[in-house]
């Protein structure tokens, strides 16, 4: 009962002492918020940003590729088994490319077979003028193609593929050909009537081939094959060599393989990122931290008087470090709590508009802010209350 | 029976300024003392050794035929929080707790709040209407009376008031003096320090100081019980 | 007597002054390090992305038209002069050229077995003469291609002391070629295109493209063996580049048919396009285009991560300047007591302001004075950390800094002010 009372009287003064003091409260309340919002703000911004900045180097496509090692071709199945290795949301595309050799006007052109939704993701960099194919018989050109032979987008022809007459061919796919033998080797031309939907621009040997459906190219060369090569986009933040060794080592006949340059530069930029973010957090939360203390210094300070008379009314130093104690650390979880609210809407405000995504929401910063802002603020509080409650009440009572 | 109050050749020196010199005093339970003097005649230092804020450089301080003046920092704070009841001439009310919150935060160093007792005391010093009011919404005098109310709310052996009236006019001052002859009555110890003669006359034995020495010490004759 | 009023306030109250002039400091400080890091990331992030390698490609015009599918075509039209690549140090924007390479592919046979040959610069001292200027730059493929993994041996240079004065006849193999050919590092292997040469292997590296199946030659090694004296393919180069914006854009597609201020802007801006179209009028002969993968990938990141630094900014400046607000309206309210005192003694309350404010604004400016060296030292102290350089320092932060500042200092100090002035001295006096 009597502790009831004593305590309730204790939480009467800190509380009544924040509510009626409001402009001063609001002083150091405002000082605590903004370095609880920076330090949840940037400690959010600093675990998600690695990530979110990971899938943006997507833009750059492909950082790995699967090649045959020792076999003809891939296989579906092989593939399948390949990223089986690579966690699914690390995975963030592949396409596989078969390419065959084929003319268009008796000139030869490298046709490539591939998947166009996979494309988007492992060649995003793709300028493309028109549209992605849709339909068989659609095509994507090369820029030195369409100069070549003078294309434009809706422009038609014909691919015309010479085909050898071998046991792979599956004679089904050329019913209506001429077979023509000549020294006892016999083959068809194979035509495909092909129309121009757009028209790529990539800077580089990419605008040398014409992109075609896997049916379109398995119909011109009338054989069942699998691919060449394929590219994969993988999110890294670290260890993309782990999951080339591991899928070299565990699937036969694939290799996988690092674009060195993508990868590399990926890294190196991601580290830099992070180790800048990460000192800048620091920097920033140490001088957060100190204009804190000083706020919370400068708060307490001007109290020695009420301190002083605390004394003369015969409050003992322990009870009256408790009280002020008491506010400060009521003040830092408040504080706290408000910091780590606006922190994640500050990080959440970076992410939509830097990366157009949300923030991941890291649930224990909360506990950690609010910890990390009672501490800060008590530590402020402590030093100039200890400085005070050793003064002689008689002195600070009496002067002005 | 020993004397409430006694002070034993009591010095305070502080460097080569003796702010009290070989002083002598003693009061008894019920007394109503009113030390005066003109400033740096070490009233303060004794209104400061008397409330236990300090201690003398030599000499016996008995309260209640118990000697204080070797006592700790700690113990001091014990018995100023049992024994004394002090007035500030400024008042030093908490600014954001209202008048009974005032008288309570005595209560709580001492032993238990109770907002009963603190709004007896404050009816005692007829501010009873006013005990929810903020200090900055009190008059002057209405804070002294506060203050009064808390000096009083543990039941002190002395009430150590110094310049109680100094900022206040004379209507309040009488008022505050009004108070203290009730206390008076009532059988409660009072030690006063002032310097104006007004409120040093209608005190039951006046003293005056004078560079740290008392130079008299007499009782008055106009004194009415 | 206004001074010596402001003397006393400082010599009295040196430790509130001292905590002021602290909490400005540090405002200053945080301010400065994130505004010049904010400012120099792009530059830093930029040059990190250089290890994306080059965003240019330089061809002959006619090479750009006639499709490099015709391996066959021995047209010499569809070749650049070797002597043309000092040209790209002569552009407007040759600064922001951080390295270059001029390129010469060929089929020679190794064993008997057809081989892809590329002849380049390694580490080549580019000396190039023009209008009584001379343009010096040693550049090469060992920056361009920084990525590639020296799987046995070392990179050449032609400038190392070992193969100075050695002559011509090294290479690096590919990993894939190396490996059918089983070779390494110190083997001497013979070439034959239209000449003979013996060359050694100086390293072996691997790069995951299709690099990994060529031999990469001095260039004059390849040019001997193509039977091609003088004559290179193309050229890559790695330049520093802003994002493109959509004027960027409009004026890319038709230099000639845009306004001329636009046209101004852009020339005289980093852009791809724009140092692309600067290429072409250098290299008259030549067709400029950017690298659509890195330049635009680029462009994103380096987009990004400035928005993501401004966001950060603002952040630390919303702090600092409510840090030192706060600090500064709860230290005026503190004397209160003070001022109102003065008031009593009959100062106007001009005065009072005034004496207020030049106090505050002498310690803020102490502080910020100091502030801005700490800061300096905290931003080269992360350009040292993250990106291995130091920070440019632009005055411009400074300006900015000083303003911020001031304006922080004097809308802290209002509200406290009006407060004082409106106080009535007997009020404060009397300890309510």
């Amino acid at each position: 009962m009597i502790k009831n009372k004593k305590r309730l009287m204790f939480f009467k003064m800190i509380s009544l002492s924040l509510l009626r003091r409001r402009s001063r409260m609001i002083v150091a309340l405002l000082a605590i918020v903004v370095g609880a919002t920076v330090l949840a703000g940037l400690v959010t911004i600093y675990y998600d940003v690695p990530r979110q900045m990971s899938e943006s180097m997507r833009s750059y496509g492909a950082n790995m590729i699967f090649t045959p090692d020792g076999t003809d071709s891939l296989t579906d199945e092989m593939i399948e088994r390949a990223l089986s290795y690579i966690p699914a949301r690390d995975l963030d595309g592949y396409t596989p490319y078969r390419y065959e050799n084929t003319t268009i006007n008796k000139n030869p052109v490298t046709f490539a077979g591939v998947d166009f939704d996979g494309v988007k993701k492992t060649a995003p960099y793709w300028n493309v003028d028109g549209a992605y194919p849709t339909r068989d018989g659609e095509v994507l050109i090369g820029a030195n193609v369409a100069k070549t032979f003078n294309l434009g987008v809706g422009d038609k022809t014909v691919a015309v593929s010479s085909i050898e007459i071998t046991e792979d061919v599956d004679e089904s796919l050329i019913p209506d050909y001429e077979i023509i033998e000549i020294d006892g080797v016999k083959s068809a031309d194979h035509e495909l009537p092909i129309k121009v939907v757009g028209i790529i621009q990539t800077g580089s040997s990419e605008e040398d081939y014409v992109y075609l459906s896997y049916s379109d190219v398995e119909y011109l060369t009338a054989k069942h094959r699998g691919y060449d090569l394929v590219e994969v986009s993988v999110n890294s933040t670290g260890g993309l060599e782990s999951y080339t060794t591991s899928i070299s080592n565990g699937v036969e006949g694939l290799r996988a393989k690092l674009i060195k340059h993508v990868a590399a530069s990926e890294s190196a930029v991601l580290t830099k990122l992070t180790s800048l973010i990460f000192i800048v957090t620091a920097v920033v939360l140490l001088l957060t931290m100190i204009c804190v203390a000083t706020t919370m210094t400068a708060v307490i300070a001007e109290r020695r008087k009420e301190i002083g008379l605390r004394k003369a009314l015969g409050a003992s130093n322990l009870s009256v470090v408790g009280e002020f104690l008491g506010e400060g650390l009521l003040l830092g979880g408040v504080g706290g709590i408000l910091g780590s609210v606006l922190g994640y809407v500050f990080a959440e405000i970076v992410s939509k508009n830097v990366f157009g995504g949300s923030i991941t929401f890291l649930w224990w910063l909360i506990p950690v802010t609010i910890i990390a802002s009672v501490a800060v603020t008590g530590i402020a509080c402590l030093i100039p209350i200890r400085s005070a409650v050793d003064v002689d009440p008689a002195l600070v009572l009496k002067g002005e | 029976m020993a004397s409430l109050l006694e002070l034993k050749n009591v010095s305070k020196i502080y460097g080569d300024l003796h702010a009290l010199d070989d002083v002598s005093l003693t009061v008894e339970k019920g007394e109503w003392v009113a030390i005066m003097g003109p400033s740096g005649s070490g009233k303060s230092t004794m209104m400061n050794i008397i409330g236990c804020m300090d201690k003398p450089s030599l000499g016996q301080v008995l309260l209640d035929g118990k000697d204080i003046s070797k006592e700790s920092q700690t113990s001091l704070t014990t018995i100023r929080r049992d024994k004394i009841g002090l007035i500030f001439q400024q008042f030093h009310l908490i600014n954001y707790l209202n008048a009974v919150e005032n008288v309570m935060v005595a209560q709580y160093y001492h032993s238990v709040p109770d907002e009963k007792e603190a709004l007896a005391a404050l009816e005692r010093v007829g501010l009873k209407d006013r005990a929810k009011h903020l200090p900055s919404q009190l008059s002057g005098g209405e804070q002294q009376r506060v203050c009064i109310a808390r000096a009083l709310i543990n039941n002190p052996e002395i009430i150590l008031a110094d310049e109680p009236t100094g900022n206040l006019d004379e209507a309040n001052e009488n008022i505050v003096l009004d108070i203290f002859r009730q206390l008076h009555k009532e059988g409660t110890s009072l030690v006063v320090v002032t310097h104006d003669p007004e409120v040093g006359e209608v005190a039951q034995r006046t003293i005056r100081l004078e560079h740290g020495k008392i130079i008299s010490d007499e009782k008055n004759e106009n004194f009415v019980e | 007597m206004f001074f010596r009023m402001i003397k006393g306030t400082f010599i009295h109250q040196w430790k509130k002054m001292l905590m002021i002039a602290l909490t400005v400091a540090l405002g200053t400080s945080i301010a400065t390090a994130m505004l010049n890091v904010m400012l120099d990331v792009g530059d830093k992030i930029n040059a990190e992305l250089k290890t994306y390698g080059a965003n240019i490609n330089v061809v002959s015009k006619s090479a750009a038209i006639v499709s490099s599918l015709y391996e066959t075509d021995e047209a010499t039209d569809a070749y650049l002069q070797e002597n043309v690549t000092g040209e790209l140090l002569t552009i407007f924007w040759a600064n922001n050229i951080l390295d270059f390479a001029p390129f010469l592919d060929g089929q020679v046979k190794l064993d008997g077995t057809d081989q892809k040959v590329t002849g380049t610069w390694f580490h080549y001292h580019l000396s190039f003469r023009k209008k009584g200027s001379d343009y010096i730059r040693d550049t090469g493929i060992n920056n361009l291609r920084d990525w590639w993994e020296i799987v046995d041996g070392e990179r050449y240079d032609e400038q190392a002391d070992f193969y100075k004065d050695a002559g011509d006849l090294f290479a690096m193999v590919g990993e894939n070629v190396a490996e059918k050919k089983n070779l390494k590092a110190g083997d001497e292997i013979t070439l034959t295109g239209k000449t003979t040469e013996v060359v050694k292997v100086v390293g072996v590296f691997s790069s995951g493209d299709n690099e990994d199946d060529v031999i990469y030659l001095p260039l004059s090694t390849a040019q001997r063996l193509t039977g091609k004296a003088d004559l290179i393919q193309s050229i890559s180069v790695s330049a520093l580049t802003s994002p493109e914006d959509e004027t960027s854009q409009k004026v890319a597609k038709n230099p000639e048919l845009a306004r001329p201020e636009d046209y101004e802007l852009w020339y005289c801006t980093a852009y791809v396009s724009s140092i692309c179209h600067q290429i072409q009028e250098a290299i008259p002969t030549s067709s400029a285009s950017a690298i659509r993968r890195v330049a635009d990938s680029e462009g994103d990141i380096l987009n990004k991560t400035e928005l993501l630094m401004t966001l950060i900014t603002v952040l630390s400046l919303i702090g600092s300047a409510l840090a030192i607000s706060n600090l500064v309206t709860s230290s005026v309210m503190e004397r209160s007591q003070e001022l109102g005192l003065m008031k009593a003694i009959g100062a106007k309350n001009v005065r009072i302001a005034g004496l207020v404010l030049t106090e505050i604004l002498l310690v803020a400016l102490v502080g910020a004075v100091s502030g801005y060296f700490i800061g300096f030292g905290f931003a080269q102290i992360i350009g040292h950390t993250v990106f291995g350089a130091s920070i440019d320092m632009k005055g411009m932060v400074a300006f900015l800094v000083a303003v911020l500042i001031f304006a922080v200092t004097l809308i802290g100090s209002l509200p406290a002010i009006r407060n004082i002035l409106r106080l009535r001295p007997s009020e404060v006096l009397h300890g309510r």
